[in-house]
């Protein structure tokens, strides 16, 4: 287990590239989006660094600049400013090919929107990422099919996003972000949209894919949510507001 | 991505818009449905004319010693002022040409183009419009003509200027039905004529009967209407292997008939059905070239209408776009799909337009003498324009879809 200390040394030291058992690492993030003259600072110099394994919890008041910081960590977006090391490599200094490479091998999204390809089915949908791999269409359908079955799913392969349930179309996604055995699973709010047995049902996924040793990353609102986490990072104003360890949060938060 | 993913994908994207890339693609059909019925059609007139008409008009393995050539499209104006001036085709010179071969099937004269008409009366039944030729008796060797009542005409009818006719059988069955031609007396521009002989029957070419002639000694044709500067000496030969020596041959012999010095051009012509062929392949050759101009411009618009639904198709399926992105296609993935798309289904355009050019030409082949044919360099031309069509029209769309930023397109509904 590491240490907030030893978190900081990591990414407080110009320069350096960070040792291979970081899997993220960043170092002034900046993210501005100007607005026809007026700049909004969605992200103002954001350090963080995580480890292989890790389970993290993204928190903290909306328009904080979350999905910002998961849209750049998961190399869907570009900083414009500060440094981004994802498994030792600088991403932010890649190309757009580059990035699309990136995002097609070493990291699984899952969104709030679910995000699926409306007229394929749900085996397609897991196909996806191993399409632009270019993983032959024999391959693609054993490791598809493994990848829903781990999530309940082998019994719905042919319908499609329409003939599914929030929940079924939301580990639908999970299947698609892990059949490519990305190195981080990043969510963005993954129960935003569902009731609460059904969030409780998708959180029950994540948990389990995280004891398995999957490194994740997923925003939240929702406090007994986060703190199915181990680690908790709450942002306010594009900055990081603390950054602590589960127990610390339950202080926090006042739980038990 | 592999190919055949990209292609699977463009399939899968158009079969599910059956109806919309059927009227999209309308355009190149139509244009396509076109360009291949018509260039079939002049295609079969080529075939027909090569194959029917330049022999029934000419004969076969038979050359033409004219006073003008046939195809005068080749020719400049001084060119056709000096054709103007050459000396008729005279009895003298089928002399010549008589001498030199005097192994040939037949050699004969007769009256040239315009053929004249006339009215042909039997007891006060008329048949209008009958075509009146002048001929020399190895005429009818010359075009295989074969005698099916009656005998043909002589040398001595046309040495004797003998007002004598053998009629095409047409002619004479619609003036005599039932009755024996031969031996009965017609009028025939205010002349009695009788009917020594019919012809067995020719059959048709482009719908124009060749039964319906009539048939009479060239020198009695001249008491009538003179000596025309069309009258043109015929020679034929055995085999079509013969053809072209015995064309250099007579053109030797009536150039020192004509006392022509080495340096003068030849103040005749020479011809064979080849001639004729080619007349009509000079007319054609413009058509090969308007057709596809034309057909360019409806595919040019059926492109516009391509690149427009691609445009379209770009915006409706942003969000699908942004997924792929971000499930990591390139930008250079996303341009193919769309390309590909484009492609495939210009492609397809082609291919049903060549389908149902074809359906086309075949029924125009079956309503009517002309057989059409679709010949492989039309297909190869649409479906080349068709992807030609896809590439060109399908490259602006795809790039719009390719620069797309994949959080603001999977942000779009
Ligand atoms: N594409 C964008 N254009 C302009 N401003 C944006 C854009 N995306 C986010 N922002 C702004 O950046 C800030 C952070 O947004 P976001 O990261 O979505 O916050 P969160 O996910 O924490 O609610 C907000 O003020 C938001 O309005
Ligand atoms: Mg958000």
């Amino acid at each position: 287990m590491s240490t907030t200390a030893e978190r900081r040394a990591v990414v407080s030291t110009p320069g350096a590239t960070p040792d291979k058992d970081w899997v993220i690492v960043t170092r002034g993030l900046k993210r501005e989006y100007d607005m026809g003259g007026e700049v909004v600072r969605a992200l103002r110099g954001v350090d963080i660094a995580i480890r292989r394994n890790e389970y993290v919890a993204i928190m903290g008041p909306s328009g904080s600049g979350k999905s910002t910081l998961m849209n750049l960590i998961g190399c869907l977006d570009t900083p414009n400013g500060g440094e981004y090391w994802l498994n030792g490599m600088l991403v932010s200094k890649m190309s757009d090919d580059q990035l699309a490479r990136v995002r097609n091998k070493e990291i699984g999204f899952v969104f709030q929107t679910f995000n699926l390809l409306p007229r394929a089915t749900a085996l397609h949908n897991v196909e996806l990422p191993l399409v632009y791999a270019g993983v032959s269409s024999d391959e693609r359908k054993r490791r598809a099919k493994a990848a829903l079955a781990a999530v309940q799913l082998d019994n719905r392969m042919h319908h499609r996003p329409n003939e599914l349930s929030g929940g079924q179309r939301q580990r639908v996604a999970i299947a698609r972000a892990l059949v490519n055995e990305p190195s981080i699973l990043l969510a963005d709010e993954p129960t935003g949209n569902l009731d609460s047995a059904t969030s409780t049902e998708i959180m029950k996924v994540f948990e389990e894919l995280a004891s398995t040793g999957q490194t994740v990353i997923m925003v939240t609102h929702e406090p007994d949510i986060a703190a199915h986490a181990r680690r908790v990072v709450v942002l306010r104003d594009g900055l990081v507001a603390s950054d602590d360890k589960r127990a610390t949060f339950k202080q926090q938060m006042g739980l038990p | 991505m592999q190919y055949r993913d990209v292609i699977a994908t463009a399939l899968g994207q158009i079969a599910a818009n059956k109806l919309r890339s059927f009227f999209t693609l309308l355009g190149i059909i139509v244009s396509v449905t076109f360009l291949i019925a018509v260039l079939a059609i002049i295609q079969g007139m080529n075939v027909y004319v090569q194959d029917n008409v330049a022999g029934a008009m000419i004969g076969t393995n038979t050359f033409q010693v004219r006073r003008s050539p046939i195809n005068i499209t080749r020719f400049a104006d001084d060119d056709l002022d000096r054709i103007a001036r050459r000396p008729i085709i005279s009895k003298t010179d089928a002399a010549v040409v008589r001498e030199v071969m005097p192994d040939a099937e037949a050699v004969s004269m007769q009256s040239g183009w315009p053929t004249p008409i006339a009215d042909v009366t039997w007891r006060g039944r008329t048949v209008g419009d009958a075509l009146v030729l002048g001929v020399t008796a190895p005429y009818q060797t010359v075009q295989d003509y074969r005698i099916a009542q009656g005998r043909p005409l002589t040398d001595i009818d046309e040495e004797e200027r003998r007002a004598v006719v053998v009629l095409g059988a047409d002619l004479a069955e619609k003036l005599f039905e039932e009755v024996d031609p031969v031996g009965k007396d017609v009028r025939l521009l205010g002349e009695w004529f009788t009917v020594i002989g019919v012809n067995a029957r020719k059959g048709q070419v482009l719908g124009q009967s060749f039964d319906g002639f009539v048939l009479m000694p060239l020198s009695r044709f001249e008491m009538i209407y003179g000596r025309r500067n069309t009258t043109t000496v015929s020679v034929k030969v055995a085999s079509a292997e013969e053809v072209a020596p015995a064309m250099a041959r007579v053109e030797e012999a009536l150039r020192v008939a004509r006392h022509l010095r080495p340096t003068q051009d030849s103040n005749f012509s020479l011809e064979t059905s080849d001639a004729l062929v080619d007349f009509w392949r000079t007319l054609t050759r413009v058509l090969f070239a308007i057709v596809p101009a034309i057909v360019s411009i409806g595919i040019v618009v059926g492109g516009i209408v391509i690149m427009n639904i691609m445009l379209m198709s770009v915006t409706e399926r942003t969000h699908e776009i942004g997924i792929r992105k971000a499930m990591g296609a390139r930008a250079r993935d996303i341009e193919r799909q769309f390309l590909v798309e484009a492609i495939v289904l210009a492609t397809l355009g082609g291919l049903l337009g060549v389908l149902s050019g074809w359906s086309m030409a075949s029924a125009v082949a079956a309503a009517s003498p002309l057989p059409a044919r679709v010949t492989t360099w039309s297909v190869v031309l649409a479906l080349s324009l068709g992807a030609g069509v896809g590439v060109a029209f399908g490259v602006y769309p795809a790039r719009r879809a390719a620069r797309l930023d994949p959080i603001s397109a999977m942000r779009a509904e």
